[in-house]
């Protein structure tokens, strides 16, 4: 039996457990380890060494499993709360801007009329309604983003102790 | 109508999708099943990368915690095995680094994991505890003496079922390569069962 005949059967024996082989291949090969006692042993080989690694079990002890899973199931639950809270803050700070930025429409022309009754500068009484109707505002605003941030610092440094 | 509908929906929902959907939306129930589903295999991916039970068992409860960070990330298009065990793999190879730096052993280990040798076993090896026939102990010792790279891609490949492609994905290789390993590691292991065969 020519040599490359034996080679090609180690190939696609090789192929045929790792990716898969065409059925024309598969009948090929059938027929040569048929034949061919030193290409059999070798499949036989292959096929004991798939089998020994399944002989590996290893013992899994319940009590470690549970420790994860309660261990797992908190941090779950700790960050569903964190997330359920950071998310209303976020609702609450949208809320709040759309209501100055409504409120501001409102109050701006009366703003301007006072200013004009008490003869105040233009540029004076926009400053003062800039820093007593936004500031409150922009302030609560970033409130969430400091805070996230805060949090995530904690979490990191709790991650850091599993 | 409506609850006609989402009854529907939910039947057609895969595994995966509804694995992401629970991970996303932090369900503690679902999540502490999935741990105790994904354990065993999980800790036996662990082992074959760290060659050792209680570095492996850390370990896992560390995939978790990272599964629960990143579980934004997941988007249940693919099946949940192969990201939650390139999940595990990062955090071996990053353990693996550090026990390296610790021993003092510093090699020039980069981005390619392959220089990561395992430090001389000090303990009974995993392989060989669990190895309950002949060949499977002359298996074991062959398995000790493989790099953690083609131990992980024959139990990918033989013992989680995973295709060529999942592990590339896993491995972050081309196929080729995940291929080239299985063949390495297959050669090694049929190596050690011939040469057992023989003397016997």
């Amino acid at each position: 039996m020519p040599l490359e005949n034996h080679e090609r059967a180690r190939l696609l024996l090789d192929r045929a457990l790792v990716e898969g082989i065409s059925v024309e291949d598969r009948r090929w090969l059938d027929s040569h380890t048929g034949q061919c006692a030193e290409c059999s042993r070798y499949a036989d080989l292959q096929a004991r060494a798939v089998r020994a690694l399944d002989a590996f079990a290893f013992e899994v002890d319940p009590a470690a499993v549970l420790r994860v899973e309660n261990l797992v199931r908190s941090r779950a639950e700790r960050m569903r709360s964190a997330e359920s809270q950071e998310r209303s803050l976020w609702i609450g700070t949208a809320v709040a801007i759309l209501l100055t930025l409504a409120g501001s429409a409102v109050t701006w022309y009366p703003a301007a009329w006072l200013a004009a009754q008490w003869s105040l500068p233009s540029r004076a009484w926009q400053i003062g309604f800039a820093a007593f109707w936004w500031l409150p505002s922009l302030l609560l605003a970033l409130l969430p983003l400091l805070r996230r941030r805060l949090m995530g610092e904690d979490s990191d440094s709790k991650g850091q102790t599993v | 109508m409506v609850a006609v509908v989402t009854a529907f929906s939910r039947v057609a929902e895969t595994e995966s999708e509804c694995i992401a959907r629970a991970l996303r939306s932090r369900d503690s129930e679902f999540i502490g099943r999935m741990v105790s589903q994904y354990h065993y295999r999980l800790l036996r991916y662990l082992v074959y990368w760290t060659s050792r039970r209680e570095q492996a068992e850390d370990l896992v409860q560390e995939t978790w915690l990272r599964v629960l960070e990143h579980a934004g990330q997941y988007n249940g298009r693919l099946r949940f095995e192969p990201w939650l065990f390139s999940i595990a793999r990062n955090l071996a190879i990053d353990h693996l680094r550090k026990q390296k730096k610790g021993s003092g052993k510093v090699s020039d280990v980069s981005g390619d994991e392959a220089g990561l040798n395992l430090p001389a076993p000090d303990f009974e090896s995993p392989f060989l505890a669990a190895a309950r026939s002949e060949d499977a102990q002359r298996i074991a010792a062959a398995l000790g003496a493989l790099e953690p790279i083609y131990r992980e891609a024959l139990l990918l490949r033989f013992q989680e079922d995973l295709s060529l492609a999942e592990i590339a994905q896993i491995a972050g290789a081309p196929i080729p390569t995940v291929s080239s390993r299985i063949h390495r590691g297959l050669a090694m292991l049929e190596a050690a069962l011939g040469g057992g065969s023989d003397a016997a």
